[in-house]
């Protein structure tokens, strides 16, 4: 490998998109050009500064609220005169039904959880992100390495999903605490962003899905067959409803 | 009611990526009403194809509708689609008057630079930058969003780098100067 080479491929090696072998010859070029890899320093700054400085446009939420109302009165047309094959008919329908009842979601949030509750996970969370060490006592990908580590430390079988075909990482687990009980914190990640999934014994019934905020933080809180669940992250409130739900209902 | 799970499915695979159709479209469209008018005739679109939807994944698939939806759009307001050629004199002159000591001020003129930068690219360069470093799109993604092969987006993506590299640096010159 030379460096005219070198610097054709040097943008998708930065990205991962090379294969193995080309991917070690351009190691072992960096290793000993000087000039190469003072491009290779100056394309790594390059990509940090747009990824942390170029803006995100996120849609507004009038919009978002807009659009799904022009949706659900498009899959209302569906129904109108024109003659159109039934399985439409039927989708559009059901669109509509999902959306009404999305945005109904969205409108009344579920009941409240309780909001010590709530502080208690952001504070266990937000000590979580302190010490990167602590973040994980069982770190892997592999759900058949996490859940088994929480035997005979908890006295209840959290639920650890492969989300990864979803965006969401495992990358292990650790023993932490929601107020004074003591909970197993599943840990992934998505796009860079950390999810702590806490699972705890609950007294209570089972309570559906609902999803708050607090500190800046989102939160998801569910309980079912006798367990609490609260996934807390600072990604979008709507990535965390889309995660608890894959945690609920398997990938 | 199998339509039912169809849907839901609609809302998981497409609608979850708003923020992201919206943020391409912003991009594209350099315009806040484009991008809505454009996010909107996508979704509207995404929802009517739904069915017969193929790709590299559902996220890929629905920002190709999104980018197609959005050169309609530019198709339509003429005036805008065409590349302005970045204005030095305009710009270095906004620059240099936001030149203030403090380092918050300075770190927010930096990021109004870069931001400015990068809408000034040419759309081929903006668009694969914006899904490659913001979406975090594969190559193979990408080639099936923008319509060309592997091997141009690979060299796109390198000279779009390239390009926001020279103008980074001409700025930092001439803020030393």
């Amino acid at each position: 490998m030379n460096c005219a080479r070198l610097r054709q491929v040097l943008d998708a090696w930065i990205d991962g998109e090379l294969d193995h072998a080309t991917s070690a010859e351009i190691g072992s070029h960096l290793d000993s050009c000087a000039a190469c890899a003072a491009l290779r320093r100056e394309r790594n700054e390059l990509r940090a500064q747009v990824r942390n400085g170029a803006q995100y446009h996120r849609a507004p939420a009038a919009f978002e609220s807009a659009l799904r109302r022009r949706l659900v009165a498009a899959a209302d047309a569906g129904k109108g005169p024109r003659q159109r094959p039934s399985w439409l008919q039927a989708a559009s329908l059901a669109l509509a039904a999902a959306l009404v009842s999305a945005l109904a979601g969205y409108w009344i949030g579920g009941p409240a959880p309780d909001s010590t509750l709530r502080e208690h996970v952001v504070a266990s969370h937000v000590a979580s992100l302190g010490n990167a060490r602590h973040l994980t006592e069982v770190a892997s990908g592999d759900r058949h390495t996490v859940k088994p580590w929480f035997q005979g430390k908890v006295d209840f079988a959290p639920t650890v999903r492969d989300l990864s075909e979803h965006g969401y990482v495992l990358q292990g687990g650790r023993l932490d605490h929601v107020a004074d009980r003591q909970a197993a914190a599943i840990v992934y990640r998505v796009r860079n962003h950390v999810i702590n999934l806490f699972v705890w014994r609950a007294s209570g019934g089972d309570e559906a899905l609902a999803t708050s905020a607090a500190r800046g933080f989102n939160l998801a809180t569910w309980s079912e067959a006798g367990l609490g669940f609260a996934a807390v992250s600072d990604v979008d409130v709507r990535d965390i409803e889309r995660f608890a739900r894959l945690v609920q209902s398997g990938p | 009611m199998g339509d039912a799970g169809k849907m839901d499915r609609f809302e998981r695979a497409v609608l979850c990526h708003l923020d992201a159709a919206y943020n391409l479209a912003r991009w594209l469209t350099r315009d806040e009403a484009g991008a809505e008018d454009a996010v909107q005739e996508a979704c509207l679109r995404a929802f009517r194809f739904f069915e017969g939807q193929h790709g590299p994944s559902p996220k890929a698939w629905f920002m190709t509708v999104v980018r197609n939806a959005c050169l309609d759009w530019l198709k339509e307001h003429r005036a805008r689609a065409v590349e302005e050629e970045f204005d030095e004199e305009q710009h270095g002159a906004g620059l240099g008057g936001h030149e203030q000591p403090e380092v918050a001020a300075e770190r927010a003129a930096d990021a109004r630079w870069l931001n400015e930068c990068v809408a000034a690219l040419p759309r081929e360069y903006r668009e694969v930058l914006v899904l490659r470093e913001l979406e975090g799109l594969s190559y193979k993604e990408i080639s099936a969003v923008v319509g060309v092969p592997m091997g141009t987006v690979m060299s796109r993506i390198a000279r779009g780098r390239d390009l926001l590299q020279q103008r980074l640096l001409e700025a930092r010159r001439r803020k030393r100067s």
